[in-house]
């Protein structure tokens, strides 16, 4: 396999009783998309600040084409930040902005203009903003000077710090299949930080899920989504259904917060089954399915395309999604019975 | 009632600039002594305060001590100002307490203070000394225009720069400055008002030297010439004229930022 461009050995940050990264250890490939996700507090942020030498690990090393960098100042590192605020600079017109990274390097006027041009056709700006002024840019459009900018200095990594958060939905999602996109025709490292899950899967090939300091699992989203590690990965990537269980005397395991046996392809003695709740279903038998149980439909929402319902099975509630072309059609008002079957839950051990 | 206000609002405006238009009428009447209604009108005082070497020098010496006191106020305060608003340190609350706290003391305490020190000190008594007093004052005042400035400055800018090749020398060139001009701008224009109107300071420190309200002050004890209202007018109409100047290149500056 390649050298990695970037490797974290032990990475960690301290600030007085906090660790806010816990010693990371990762390899980030050349010319791959990876996506840390966690919810704020994460450390998130802060692994990102330090990689772009904005803040100093308290620990380990961040080692760039085998190179230890710990110590190299921001301006002297080959990598570059799309910050969250962006930081465009508001006294500047579009094109000088994006012309920045080249008039620090001492590029003619002309060279500048001329490669302004160029990045601006490729975030798809119109030619004619290069005079206009950022801070008449609507969102969007700023996203794409500074992505421009963040080009022109040409970096080995491109950083970015959740730069979409602000953005409304539609264009959010315009705008991530066309960084997707640029990735692809450019080339580069992209190394990206957000909280939002579906921002990751659209993007990624890499997909690191960062919680309390640590990345508690790394892996393609199919991986991360699929075969979730521990219960806040799997909880992390959407509504789950949790059922904490004990193994019994025979091969079965009974539900400790929901009455009821159940199967499993496991060995533990005890853990916790996570269905996703559009593999659960509607049954009108007990053995049409592995594990069946019987509870109240009490709730029922429309997700535009898909229907949602919650059932009360005791004290606890489960959530079934189904697409309306298979919409609940039994009496609302008599108990139901929700099934589904061993190869479409997870076993996670306690 | 919007005439109401209307009313209300020129009479206060009326009341902050009668005082001033007194001096006027006082500098235009040809007799030794001030007398209303004026007699006899006449520009001869003008004449003769402009034409006066003495009040020359005075004019000179108020515009030095003026001029080192905004130059060297606007690079302490513009430091200052950072240290109050854009970084975080150890003793940051106490620093931005302790700073404020002269612009509080009473002039003519600070100036006798200064002068015992500077006697102490050995320093002859100049328009330098005087440079040193006012300082003492309007550094604060300068660090604290500039700092409501910094303020609304967003650090990521700096370190954005930074991050992409820029030394820190040009994140100060290219980042930091312009966009903290407007700022620094008007603690300049503060720092030159506030030392050109100044008395009590320098009235303790300057020694042989002699400033604009320093003989104005002089002159109303003894000595009264109608060059007193005269001077006093045309100090005013200075500072008017240096606070447009000022707030005109402001505004010109931002319109043609806008227009990009």
């Amino acid at each position: 396999m390649a050298e990695p461009i970037l490797r974290l050995a032990g990475v960690g940050k301290t600030f007085g009783q906090l660790r806010a990264v816990d010693r990371l250890v990762l390899d980030v490939e050349e010319g791959e998309f990876l996506t840390i996700v966690g919810p704020s507090g994460s450390g998130k942020t802060t692994l990102l600040r330090m990689l772009a030498g904005l803040e100093t690990p308290s620990e380990g090393d961040i080692v760039l084409r085998g190179r230890r960098i710990n110590d190299l100042p921001p301006e002297k590192r080959p990598t570059c930040l799309v910050f969250q605020s962006l930081a465009l600079f508001p006294h500047r017109t579009v094109g000088q902005n994006i012309e920045f990274p080249l008039k620090v390097r001492g590029v003619a006027a002309a060279e500048r203009r001329r490669r302004a041009h160029e990045l601006m056709a490729m975030v798809r700006l119109p030619a004619d903003y290069y005079g206009k002024n950022v801070q008449k840019c609507s969102g969007g459009e700023r996203q794409r000077v500074a992505l421009a900018r963040a080009f022109a200095y040409d970096p080995e990594i491109l950083f970015f710090d959740e730069p979409l958060s602000a953005i409304d939905y539609k264009l959010r999602k315009t705008l991530e299949k066309e960084l997707k996109d640029i990735h692809k025709e450019t080339g580069k490292t992209f190394i990206y930080i957000t909280h939002s899950l579906e921002e990751a899967m659209v993007m990624s090939d890499r997909i690191g899920v960062m919680h309390q300091g640590r990345l508690v699992q790394v892996g393609t989203p199919e991986d991360i989504y699929q075969r979730p590690r521990n219960l806040f990965v799997a909880a992390f990537m959407g509504e789950v259904n949790q059922i904490p269980v004990r193994r019994n005397g025979n091969g079965t395991w009974e539900g400790l917060d929901l009455a009821g046996h159940f199967r499993a392809d496991a060995t533990a003695e005890r853990g916790h089954l996570v269905i996703r709740p559009e593999l659960m279903r509607f049954v009108s038998a007990r053995d049409a399915a592995d594990n069946v149980v019987e509870g109240l439909l009490y709730n029922e929402y429309s997700l535009g395309s898909r229907l949602q319902y919650q059932i009360r099975v005791g004290e606890k509630v489960l959530v079934v999604e189904r697409s309306r072309g298979d919409a609940f059609a039994g009496d609302p008002s008599a108990p139901v019975l929700v099934g589904w079957d061993v190869r479409d839950q997870l076993f996670l051990e306690d | 009632m919007r005439r109401a206000i209307g009313l209300w609002t020129g009479l206060v405006v009326v009341m902050l600039y009668l005082p001033v238009l007194c001096g006027v009428l006082a500098s235009l009447g040809q007799s030794r002594y001030f007398r209303f209604p004026v007699q006899q009108w006449s520009t001869a005082w003008w004449e003769r305060t402009l034409s006066s070497i003495e009040i020359g020098i005075l004019i000179r010496t108020s515009l030095a001590i003026a001029a080192c006191v905004t130059v060297a106020a606007v690079v302490i305060g513009f430091v200052g100002a950072l240290a109050f608003a854009r970084y975080d340190w150890r003793g940051r609350r106490l620093y931005q307490k302790l700073l404020l706290l002269p612009i509080f003391f009473p002039q003519p305490v600070l100036g006798l203070a200064l002068l015992l020190w500077f006697n102490a000190l050995g320093a002859p008594l100049s328009w330098w000394t005087a440079v040193v007093a006012h300082l003492v004052w309007i550094v604060p005042v300068v660090t604290l225009v500039i700092a409501i400035q910094v303020y609304g400055f967003d650090p990521a800018l700096e370190e954005a720069a930074a991050d992409m090749g820029a030394s820190r020398l040009m994140v100060l060139r290219e980042v930091t400055l312009p966009l903290l001009w407007p700022g620094i701008w008007s603690g300049a224009l503060f720092a030159f008002l506030l030392s050109w109107g100044n008395f009590p300071l320098s009235l303790y420190t300057t020694g042989a030297d002699s400033t604009v309200p320093e003989w104005l002050y002089a002159k109303m004890v003894a000595g009264y010439t109608p060059m007193v209202p005269t001077l006093g007018t045309l100090a005013t109409l200075a500072a008017a004229g240096a606070l447009l100047l000022g707030g005109g290149l402001l505004a010109l500056v931002r319109r043609v930022r806008e227009a990009g």
